[in-house]
């Protein structure tokens, strides 16, 4: 089995969030090694070389996203995004529960990198537990002289803030964040200005994802050629996937980039016996289902969109025959209504009618039309939306509607009642 | 530097950042919108603004794409059409198309866009959402949340323009509501303008909910009088009622689109039962109703009486704050011709309207680097002047400076600040002058006097003071002013007093001394609205037309000459107070100027900016030694017109309506 530790090495038999333990397993050693040898734009050219690419659902290559921030303005900031929300996501869950000492090294490695002097983290509402643990590894941390001023003597300053969220998917959208950290109402911003140039505070901001910031610490230790030495042509490296659904053994893997879909599939124990499987959501709520003639595709990032989906957060999802596909996509699509913000006309409205709609059918009261509206709205919506949250919303539900149409149609019980012209 | 693009084949050119929104209007192609607003910016909110623009692969919203060189855009086409049918088929999923009982249907953008891009019929079988309805959000203004499309314009007007923030959206998604942050009522002195910018019948005024369709309304642009910013109005009336006033959107220079709620719902008033409509004249302690013809018989003998008995200096006249320049030019031109020189604008505490050489436009507030307050609140006496200034702070960042003392607010300026707005109310000459002088060497100063009375500049423009004719020209004989005529009343030496829309008694710093001299002057003649309490102490009470029933020019504080347009019918048996005046200089003989006479050149000669002085000149000073000690602390909305409107009784205790304490209604 193509398994691999890299962020996941000792989770599960030492207890990192003790900063001896993490110590005594190299931890810090890059962070120092960085202030005391290393100038900013060598961090960057690691981050660079290695084709990290952004680990919470984009994609975009991390050093590029660095290389955004204009020279002029020093005064910035980094933001690690710990809002892991995304249906099906619990990398961020985890790593920041069992291993905060390796994301905090990871922040203060790119805050070093991009030479931002006050990096914050923002941690979903929920991961109260999380919450506690990082700010205990921040305290260790600052007590034994990482975090905090004159790092090292190089005369290098670096604040940590942690910021808990209060319950948003739509905050994990990073200038949602950006508001709700401001201490605004949690919506997106308008873009252009991007963050890059007019982030928090109105200052130059990077955002990454918790994963990507903690890959940091080990391309810095073994290299970027080591890390791109690994995966396919443009997906480099590792990535921790978050199986569920009807699988054997759900969790957490991390594999290399390129590991095949079935392959993730048997890392999670395989299906259940005497079931076979009808689909596969590779990347998460956002994105669209993948099938059984998919399931020899590489995971990565090029294949995935290649198939009409995407990698997204590597929230896999599998769905065997037991699945009834109207009440998954009932549920997927509450969900985005639900999370929706309510700025924008067709994420608001259209996610909206599309749940009642669901609801409908699954309890049987759907009526002809039913089935061409799903496809008819959400694909209208698609592309009109102020942030990504509203093109969110088609992915899954067409792919499924497509797929298994026998599954919608049979709901659909009655004429539909005459509809005044 | 411009761009040059193409609007659905048609070449452009506009400066560079032009949001694509705007350029279109270059064009006269029209783009839909609810959330964008010219003065409120892009938001993209709403989504229905899309165009296509050749090389990018989704539509793009209008309002928050720069106009860039050799861009392609299209307005119109199938993809296009397709967008904003969405947009506006998902806009009306939830709303309760309620057109046939909303205030809105006939001026309202969902209807209007749905009727020119939406298709024709919906897929809609399900339940719509509720919300609550005739949500009573505060003193003026009455929310329905099922109409709302959530364009937020309300939300960014009270943060960006007015800078109150008291509205927010809470929950979120469908569940949206327009909601107070702290579920207190909306209030502050603009709130009317949301009901304006919503595009819907979400949010509406409680003085105009259910009274009218916009297709039964003539609409005539004026100027409001009710204080001296002189904000451009449209004036709606319905069968000969006025039913609400609107903002004139592109009133760029003076009231830069937005009107305060006292300018907006103050018209009540016109149709008071308690108007009057008949002279009255006091006979035996007790009015009784005559005719115009015995009025001004008895107004013109009583003035020749005392002129023959004791002397011109025995008759006086006070008023032209509330007048139009041309009543104010011949009020005094009628006087002085008889050889009246006691003649005053100077009802109240202020002493001067005029600012002098140093006046300034109200568009350069924008342009100040620190705003000086010398004086009274200019939220009170000129509030649309206050955004003015809140957006000179907001927006360019400029200081706003109130303190006591011209040292204090010297060492409270920006560091190197060479243009500055000064402020003054008038009141106080020494504080005037010593503000005016502690900043003189202010490269670039506008002074600015708010004064209370809407016309007050054009009254002292007019010559209704008592140093000089029209245009600030000295006059040949020098007057009493106000305090002096009540001085006069006290020792008996003033015989007639026509005073027209003033009511010190009231106002003054000592209503009540004011109240007994006024006993003691035989004949006192009063032309208002109401029975005021001056009119109370009238010999005899002339019935006059409001702002909004008669022409003429104003002149706001920043000399801007504007016009007035009668935009309905005054009662029957009301006269203006030119009207009057004219009624009176036939009795007494004088040939006055005719309205065609006092045409543009005229007014416009004495309209001109003094400079020769500027705050606190010795001129504007008072005969009677006595500086008042206080003054009022709230002035009264449109001379205290407010009170007689029955629709404004949920305001009356609110800020714009207030009075001061102690006072009688």
């Amino acid at each position: 089995m193509p398994v691999t530790k890299v962020l996941t090495a000792g989770i599960g038999e030492a207890d990192l969030r003790d900063i001896d333990v993490y110590r005594e397993r190299g931890g810090y050693r890059q962070w120092e090694r960085a202030v005391r040898e290393l100038k900013p734009v060598d961090v960057l050219d690691l981050a660079e070389k290695s084709g990290l690419r952004g680990r919470g659902g984009a994609g975009f290559p991390t050093g590029k996203k660095w290389s955004f921030l204009p020279a002029e303005k020093p005064l910035r900031y980094l933001v690690c995004n710990c809002d892991e929300a995304e249906p099906g996501t619990f990398k961020d869950h985890m790593l920041i529960e069992e291993a905060p000492h390796l994301v905090l090294e990871g922040i203060l490695l790119g805050s070093y990198g991009i030479a931002c002097h006050h990096a914050f983290i923002y941690i979903r509402g929920e991961f109260k537990r999380g919450y506690e643990i990082f700010c205990a590894a921040l305290d260790q941390a600052r007590n034994a002289g990482y975090v905090g001023d004159n790092l090292f003597g190089s005369g290098f300053d670096l604040e940590v803030t942690v910021q808990r969220g209060a319950g948003a998917y739509i905050c994990g959208e990073e200038t949602g964040l950006l508001n709700s950290l401001e201490g605004k109402r949690g919506e997106p911003r308008l873009k252009p200005p991007f963050p890059a140039i007019e982030g928090l505070y109105g200052m130059p901001t990077l955002v990454n994802n918790v994963e990507t910031l903690a890959y940091l610490v080990p391309i810095l230790e073994k290299g970027a050629e080591w890390f791109a030495s690994v995966g396919t042509e443009r997906s480099k490296g590792y990535k921790i996937v978050s199986v569920s659904g009807h699988v054997q053994r759900p969790g957490n893997s991390e594999v290399a980039l390129g590991t095949t879909v079935r392959e993730i599939i048997d890392l999670a124990g395989g299906l259940r016996p005497g079931r076979n499987l009808m689909a596969v959501q590779p990347g998460g709520g956002s994105s669209a289902c993948i099938f059984e003639e998919q399931l020899d595709l590489p995971y990565d990032y090029e294949n995935m969109a290649k198939a009409g989906s995407m990698l997204g957060s590597g929230a896999f999802v599998v769905f065997d025959d037991s699945t009834d596909f109207v009440k998954a996509a009932h549920n997927l699509v509450r969900f985005f209504a639900h999370e929706s913000c309510g700025q924008c006309t067709p994420c608001r409205e259209g996610g909206h009618w599309l749940e009642r709609v669901l609801e409908r059918l699954v309890y049987g009261r759907g009526v002809s039309g039913d089935y061409e509206m799903l496809l008819r709205v959400s694909g209208g919506i698609t592309g009109l939306n102020l942030c990504a949250l509203g093109d969110s919303i088609e992915p899954f539900l067409k792919s499924v509607v497509l797929r298994f149409p026998e599954q919608f149609r049979a709901r659909v019980l009655k004429a539909k009642e005459t509809v005044p012209v | 530097m411009n761009v040059n693009l193409t609007i659905d084949g048609v070449p452009v050119s506009v400066p560079k950042g032009t949001w694509l929104v705007e350029a279109a209007k270059t064009v006269q192609q029209e783009i839909p919108v609810y959330c964008y607003h010219t003065k409120l910016g892009p938001a993209g909110l709403c989504r229905v603004c899309l165009v296509e623009i050749e090389g990018m692969p989704k539509l793009q919203i209008a309002c928050n794409t720069p106009a860039a060189e050799g861009m392609v855009v299209r307005t119109r086409g199938a993809r296009v059409e397709a967008g904003r049918a969405m947009i506006l088929e998902l806009l009306l999923v939830n709303h309760p198309l309620d057109c046939p009982i909303c205030d809105k249907g006939g001026e309202c953008d969902l209807q209007d866009y749905a009727m020119a891009y939406a298709r024709g019929n919906s897929d809609v079988v399900d339940p719509k959402t509720r919300k609550p309805k005739a949500v009573d959000l505060g003193p003026t203004i009455v929310l329905d949340e099922e109409r709302c499309v959530v364009c937020q314009r309300c939300v960014r007007f009270d943060d960006i323009i007015a800078d109150e923030r008291q509205l927010v959206v809470k929950d979120r998604g469908a569940h949206d509501i327009i909601a107070t942050a702290t579920g207190s009522p909306y209030r502050h002195n603009f709130t009317g303008n949301v009901t304006e910018l919503c595009p819907v019948g979400a949010l509406t005024s409680k003085t105009y909910r259910f009274k009218s369709r916009p297709w039964d309304l003539n609409r005539t642009q004026t100027s409001c009088t009710q204080c001296a910013v002189g904000c451009q109005q449209f004036a709606d009336v319905r069968y000969g009622t006025l039913l609400r006033t609107m903002s004139v959107e592109n009133d760029d220079a003076i009231s830069d689109g937005w009107l305060c709620d006292r300018g907006r719902y103050n018209i009540g008033f016109y149709t008071s039962p308690d108007r009057l409509t008949q002279p009255l004249y006091r006979k035996g302690g007790s009015f009784v109703q005559i005719g115009w013809d015995d009025a001004f018989a008895l107004w013109g003998k009583a003035i020749t009486d005392a002129i023959a008995a004791k002397g011109t200096a025995s008759v006086g006249a006070i008023g032209g704050g509330r007048l139009t320049n041309e009543e104010a030019y011949v009020l005094q031109y009628l006087f002085r011709k008889i050889g009246v020189a006691n003649l005053d604008w100077r009802s109240g505490p202020q002493r001067q309207a005029t600012p002098g050489a140093k006046g300034g436009a109200l568009a350069d507030i924008e342009q100040a680097q620190a705003i000086v307050i010398a004086g009274e609140s200019i939220e009170e006496r000129a509030p649309v002047l206050w955004l003015r200034v809140r957006k000179a702070a907001l927006r360019g960042g400029a200081r706003i400076v109130r303190v006591a003392t011209p040292a204090e607010a010297v060492a409270a300026l920006p560091a190197g600040a060479t243009r500055v707005a000064l402020v003054w109310d008038g009141i106080d000459l020494a504080r005037g002058r010593a503000f005016a002088d502690a900043f003189a060497g202010v490269a670039e100063l506008s002074t600015y006097v708010a004064s209370e009375q809407g016309n007050a500049r054009g009254a002292e423009a007019m010559g209704m003071l008592p140093w000089s004719g029209p245009g600030y020209v000295a006059a040949r004989a020098r007057g009493r002013d106000a305090a002096g005529m009540f001085q006069g009343a006290r020792d008996g030496s003033l015989a007639v007093l026509s005073m027209f829309g003033v009511n010190p008694v009231r106002n003054a710093a000592d209503g009540a001394a004011v109240a007994q001299a006024l006993g003691k002057v035989p004949f006192v003649v009063v032309s208002e609205l109401f029975l005021t309490e001056t009119a109370d102490r009238a010999t005899l009470v002339l019935p006059a037309k409001g702002a909004f029933e008669k022409t003429g020019t104003t002149m706001n504080l920043a000399g801007d000459l504007l016009p007035v347009n009668a935009a309905m019918q005054a009662p029957d048996g009301v006269l203006s107070d030119l009207e009057m005046l004219l009624g009176l200089a036939a009795q007494l003989d004088v040939d006055v100027p005719r309205a065609e006479e006092l045409d543009a050149t005229v007014i416009e000669r004495a309209a001109h900016a003094p400079e020769d002085f500027g705050f606190g000149d010795a001129r504007f000073a008072s005969d009677v030694a006595s500086v008042p000690e206080s003054v009022p602390a709230k002035i009264l909305s449109g001379g205290g017109t407010w009170q007689h409107d029955p629709t404004l009784a949920t305001l009356q205790a609110e800020a714009p309506f207030s009075q001061p304490a102690g006072a009688t209604a």
